[in-house]
């Protein structure tokens, strides 16, 4: 590794964007790589080294990576980690990165896709609506516009009265 | 450095004479090495002082901790508490009092008018030696200075739950381990020591960001002598780098990579396993690995004495960046109660703070106060 290939300002963008600001503090003491099940299923995700690698500054490595989707977000690291460096929201801080810089996984790219067209992942039919309804709660049906809106795609859709989302 | 009165003591008689005739001991609070070090120290420039300690013993916390020589001395400074108290038990002038509690203080001109009482415990663990003498009842002490030298408190190694203490059996901490050794070997049948370095320090989320530095010593230390009580032994050493003590200490370190397994991680959890503690920690490839050992011992650091804020208050002295105690006027502060230390360091501080509080008695000056971590 040679050191023009590293970009020191990489670790404080990473804790500029929200979540990211541990980061600088970790000691590289692996406790969170200790207690990753990721870890246990896939020898090469090691979230202590994916740490590492950012605070070095190997910009391209980390956003790059394919390793950094496969945090499951189940903070085991971040119970363990002595100097509270919230390493799951970090690695989220670094996903958001690679996802601007346009390293999103395919996989990852189709449900932004879906989440902007229909406003959410999973389809709801009669069966949530009737499961609503029994909770009292209005049923909630398919507005793609309010997404859009939402996410500043496009101008608010006047909404029917007596209507929820 | 002042100008007024005499300067310096050793040897001269005017000044011996002269700071005598000012007949306010110094009072000494805490008596473990950094206390009566600064009382020998008092001594040897012809001071009276009072040490005052709130257990049944001096010598402090070190007492029980075991000599960790092989064939040679290891430097580790256990043996020092023994020659101190041996010393201080030769010098008829220098007074003790155990089982005693500073509990209010007040100024007087340059010094303290100091109420000490009583204080209930448990009786002594070893035979009193002649200097040791309990306090009976509620005594006023004029002290022309003040040293605070009341020692550390140990980390709680249960606050790291993950790590098993008090949990898992065979899980113990480095200071259990000093005693066992203390007395003679290992605990049962344990052949294979893992050592986890660094528990209770620099660690952000308990507010300890400090490294305690005598712990990779210590702990290097006993696992070395292990190895030689039981040649057998395998030793893992769980640390995320190690303590510099200088040059010596370089070789020795070497020596002890090439004989133990040094591991560059520190385990995640501790769970009882089927023949003994199992560590779960990244293996040298980053994977989660899981290992039984017979005896996992947590090197615990060094913590705020117990007594800090009370006598931080009553004195009217800043509280240290830390929580470890800082100097004022009149009160200096010695030993591992002003940040981590060694024994050497403890003593050595608290000579220091002795030379300060000397040459507050002439002057009536306040010394520069000790800085926490110094
Ligand atoms: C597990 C462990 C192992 C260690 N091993 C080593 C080693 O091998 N070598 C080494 O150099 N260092 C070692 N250390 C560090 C060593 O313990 C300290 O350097 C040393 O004890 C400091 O001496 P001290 O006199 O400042 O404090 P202490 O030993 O803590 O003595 C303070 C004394 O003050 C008394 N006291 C406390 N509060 C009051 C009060 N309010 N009023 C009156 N009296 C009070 C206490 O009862 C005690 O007797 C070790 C530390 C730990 C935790
Ligand atoms: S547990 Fe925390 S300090 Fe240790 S390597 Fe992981 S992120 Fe860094
Ligand atoms: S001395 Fe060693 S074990 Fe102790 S806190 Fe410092 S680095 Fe950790």
């Amino acid at each position: 590794m040679r050191l023009n290939d590293c970009d020191p300002s990489f670790k404080h963008e990473i804790a500029r964007q929200p979540g990211g600001e541990g980061i600088k503090t970790c000691f590289a003491c692996a406790a969170c790589t200790a207690r990753c099940p990721v870890g246990s299923l896939k020898p090469e995700y090691d979230p202590r080294r994916l740490l590492r690698l950012a605070i070095l500054g190997r910009r391209e490595e980390v956003l790059s990576s394919p390793l950094i989707w496969l945090c499951c977000s189940c903070q085991n690291c971040s119970e363990v980690c002595p100097q509270d460096v919230r390493c799951t929201d970090v690695l989220t801080a670094i996903k958001n990165l690679a996802a601007a810089a346009g390293y999103a996984p395919p996989s990852g790219q189709a449900m932004a896709r879906q989440l902007a067209a229909h406003g959410r992942l999973l389809e709801v039919g009669e069966f949530e609506n009737d499961k609503r309804a029994e909770l009292g709660l209005p049923p909630v049906s398919e507005q793609p516009g309010d997404y859009q809106a939402l996410l500043g795609l496009k101008p608010e859709a006047p909404r029917p009265a007596g209507e929820g989302a | 450095m002042h100008n007024r009165g005499p300067r310096r003591v050793g040897g001269c008689l005017e000044e011996i004479i002269f700071l005598s005739a000012l007949d306010k001991p110094v009072l000494i609070i805490g008596g473990g090495v950094a206390g009566l070090a600064a009382a020998l120290e008092l001594d040897r420039r012809g001071l009276a002082s009072l040490v005052v300690e709130k257990g049944p013993n001096l010598g402090g916390q070190a007492r029980g901790f075991c000599c960790k020589a092989l064939e040679v001395c290891a430097r580790c400074g256990a043996c020092r508490v023994g020659d101190l108290l041996q010393q201080a038990a030769q010098r008829p002038a220098l007074g003790a009092l155990t089982q005693a509690l500073a509990v209010a203080a007040q100024r007087q001109g340059a010094g303290w008018e100091v109420t000490l009482i009583p204080q209930e415990g448990p009786k002594p663990t070893s035979p009193a030696l002649a200097l040791e003498r309990p306090l009976g009842e509620r005594l006023l002490v004029q002290t022309g200075a003040v040293i605070l030298a009341v020692g550390h408190q140990v980390f709680d190694a249960r606050k790291k739950s993950r790590l098993g203490y008090g949990r898992v059996p065979g899980v113990m901490t480095a200071g259990e381990l000093e005693e066992t050794l203390a007395k003679g070997g290992l605990p049962g049948q344990a052949r294979r020591l893992a050592f986890v370095q660094c528990v209770g320090s620099r660690d952000q989320a308990l507010g300890r960001l400090y490294c305690s530095r005598v712990c990779c010593g210590f702990a290097l230390r006993l696992a070395r002598l292990a190895r030689y009580l039981e040649p057998g032994s395998e030793v893992t050493f769980f640390h995320m780098d190690v303590q510099d003590y200088g040059q010596a200490w370089r070789a020795e370190l070497a020596e002890m990579r090439a004989g133990m397994r040094f591991i560059r991680a520190i385990p995640g959890e501790v769970r009882p396993g089927a023949g003994g503690p199992l560590a779960v920690f990244a293996g040298p490839d980053g994977q989660p690995q899981e290992e039984e050992f017979d005896l996992v011992v947590l090197a615990t650091g060094l913590e705020p004495p117990v007594a800090a804020p009370a006598l931080s208050e009553m004195f009217g002295l800043t509280p240290g960046a830390e929580g470890f105690l800082t100097g004022g006027q009149g009160v200096l502060v010695a030993g591992s109660a002003g940040g981590p230390r060694s024994i050497a360091e403890s003593i050595e501080s608290a000579a220091q703070a002795a030379a300060s509080a000397a040459e507050h008695l002439v002057s009536g000056q306040a010394p520069s106060p000790e800085v926490a971590h110094a």
